[in-house]
């Protein structure tokens, strides 16, 4: 008993430490993106900007052109959001509730993609979005079309949703079916209104993963307009350019929308990250 | 009209699987049979391509740039998945005890999870600069800068305390979830019978993290084997190709437009973790 202060001590000094350490890089690149060019190597350091400056994010916009790969981050997540929302609700509503032929098997097909790394498709697929933009040039490589296409339908979207929607009672539906409602209807205006939590996890997975991916769009965009934030800022990173507050002022921007979801969600977030992890795996 | 019912589940069945069908075999299916076609041939993308039987693996596996690869994979692997997990649960085991404050601390561990590789990458690029911070806290010391990102020896490690400092908030958090879905009236009944705080941990906390323990290695494992967006923007795979990654070479051959060898680099990813998931399966399935 005599330990129990001094433990606890030594338990808040770590986790105050560990906690520092997680949130100090961050704080450096905010405050290093809000200074002069000649104060990011000050030595001692300097740990506030002095004088603030938002120069960096001003060039950010008019020198480089961020404020384009925010438009085309922007259109690309919430694309990729909105049709695994849809589409993957839709299909994990067949799979949870309605019967033909082949179901499980195809479902158990649909699993089994989820084991190839992306790294195998790669290739092909984007040899697919060349010859696609050849043909129609309003999509395929270097398009939104191109960047969306291979993630607006993911099979562990469908597993998710399928899991949640297996515990709607059978009851409501067949009484919707007997009033002589259609499949679509009963997905309208049954499913979805009791999905919207599933849903709503669906949403945030889909977003961070849509938000930060970055092989994929490096590959399939060539132009410079057709650049995300994090390829823009990847690029601008490994310039090595000596001018670190635009490229600190990229990852504030780049990691913002992010960090504000999470602020505001973050019950939801932890509790969806951590939903698969405590029961069994196999 | 059980019958009309069924027939209508059934066509709607399909009708609402058929755009999610479409996708995986257009985007999935597809690619993935073509890449295992490419994997057999000496293929550049312009000229047809060429049946050279396994010869790409052959090349891939004899070629020096590619078993550096494979080794500074192994390496991340072993690195970041001995020190991460480890540290995530001793952070979780803290805030298990830790009652005030606990939602503050587990908000800002988890901040580097929810950033995307590339913004921590270009941060701890930064960081790691000549003239950058973690040289000026060491100067404090008066310890002599290191060239981290561009020196032989540090450039990998360097890359893997940034992972490790990304993961950390996961690993943590999953831990946290575990722990404290293990039932209070164990730790009593250990209590009971005399058990100290070790042996509550090792035969009562260890066994309940048990399934925890194998789903963050089996997510770590798999994502430290595809490791590229760190090495993109850190080290380009240098210097001298002490960074260079498996899926770094795949990338490079496809810039080189060897697409055979690329493909064949992929397969033989394929292969190791299915490798890995298998073995994990079967930790999984031993002991329950």
């Amino acid at each position: 008993m005599r330990s129990r202060p001094l433990a606890r001590g030594v338990t808040y000094a770590f986790l105050i430490a560990a906690a520092l350490l997680m949130i100090a890089p961050f704080v450096w690149s905010i405050s290093t993106s809000l200074k002069q060019p000649g104060d990011v190597f000050a030595y001692p350091p300097k740990l506030l900007p002095d004088p603030i400056t938002f120069q960096n994010y001003v060039d950010v916009f008019t020198k480089l052109t961020f404020d384009r790969y925010f438009l085309n981050s922007v259109i690309v997540t919430a694309s990729v959001v909105v049709l695994n929302v849809l589409f993957g609700t839709a299909a994990a509503y067949a799979f949870a509730k309605l019967r033909f032929p082949g179901r499980n098997a195809i479902f158990f097909l649909l699993l089994l993609t989820l084991m190839v790394p992306f790294q195998v498709n790669l290739i092909p697929l984007y040899k697919i979005m060349v010859e696609l933009h050849k043909a129609i040039p309003a999509i395929g490589a270097d398009t939104y079309f191109g960047i969306v296409a291979p993630s607006a339908i993911q099979v562990f979207g469908i597993f998710l949703m399928r899991q949640f929607l297996r515990g709607i009672p059978d009851e409501i539906l067949e009484s919707a079916r007997m009033d002589g409602a259609s499949e679509l209807r009963i997905l309208r205006s049954i499913v979805f209104p009791i999905a919207l939590p599933g849903m709503a996890t669906l949403a945030i997975f889909t977003f961070l993963g849509a938000w930060n991916d970055f092989l994929w769009p490096l590959i399939v965009t060539n132009s410079d307009e057709m650049r995300t934030m994090p390829v823009g800022l990847a690029l601008l990173a490994r310039k090595n350019a000596s001018n670190w507050g635009d490229t600190m002022a990229g990852t504030v921007l780049t990691a913002a929308p992010l960090i504000l979801m999470f602020l505001i969600l973050q019950r939801r977030f932890i509790e969806g990250l951590t939903a698969g992890s405590v029961k069994d795996v196999g | 009209m059980t019958l009309r019912r069924r027939f209508r589940g059934a066509s709607a069945g399909y009708l609402l699987i058929a755009p999610a069908l479409a996708a995986t075999v257009i985007f999935l299916v597809i690619p993935m049979v073509v890449s295992a076609w490419w994997s057999l041939t000496h293929y550049n993308g312009i000229k047809p391509a060429e049946f050279v039987g396994l010869q790409n693996y052959l090349d891939v596996l004899s070629n020096a740039r590619f078993q550096k690869a494979f080794e500074n994979t192994i390496a991340f692997v072993i690195l970041g998945m001995g020190i991460g997990p480890a540290l995530g649960l001793g952070s979780a085991l803290l805030l298990d005890r830790a009652l005030r404050l606990r939602g503050l601390f587990r908000s800002a561990f988890f901040l580097p999870t929810m950033t995307s590789l590339v913004v921590v990458a270009t941060i701890w690029k930064f960081l790691y600069s000549d003239a950058g911070i973690i040289n000026a806290v060491i100067g404090i010391f008066g310890l002599p800068g290191v060239n981290w990102l561009s020196d032989t020896t540090t450039a990998l490690p360097a890359v893997v305390v940034t992972s490790i400092w990304q993961g950390f908030g996961f690993e943590t958090v999953v831990f946290l979830a575990a722990l404290q879905s293990i039932p209070r009236n164990y730790y009593e009944a250990a209590s009971i019978d005399g058990a100290g705080r070790w042996a509550k941990f090792r035969w009562v906390t260890l066994p309940g993290l048990r399934p925890t323990i194998l789903f963050v290695y089996v997510i770590g494992i798999i994502g430290s084997f595809q490791t590229y967006d760190q090495i993109f923007v850190m080290t380009n795979g240098g210097p001298i190709q002490a960074t260079r990654t498996i899926v770094f070479d795949l990338v490079d051959r496809f810039n080189r437009l060897d697409l055979g060898g690329a493909s064949a680099v992929a397969y033989i990813l394929v292969v190791f973790l299915a490798v890995l998931s298998y073995l994990q399966l079967r930790i999984g399935e031993e002991r329950d």
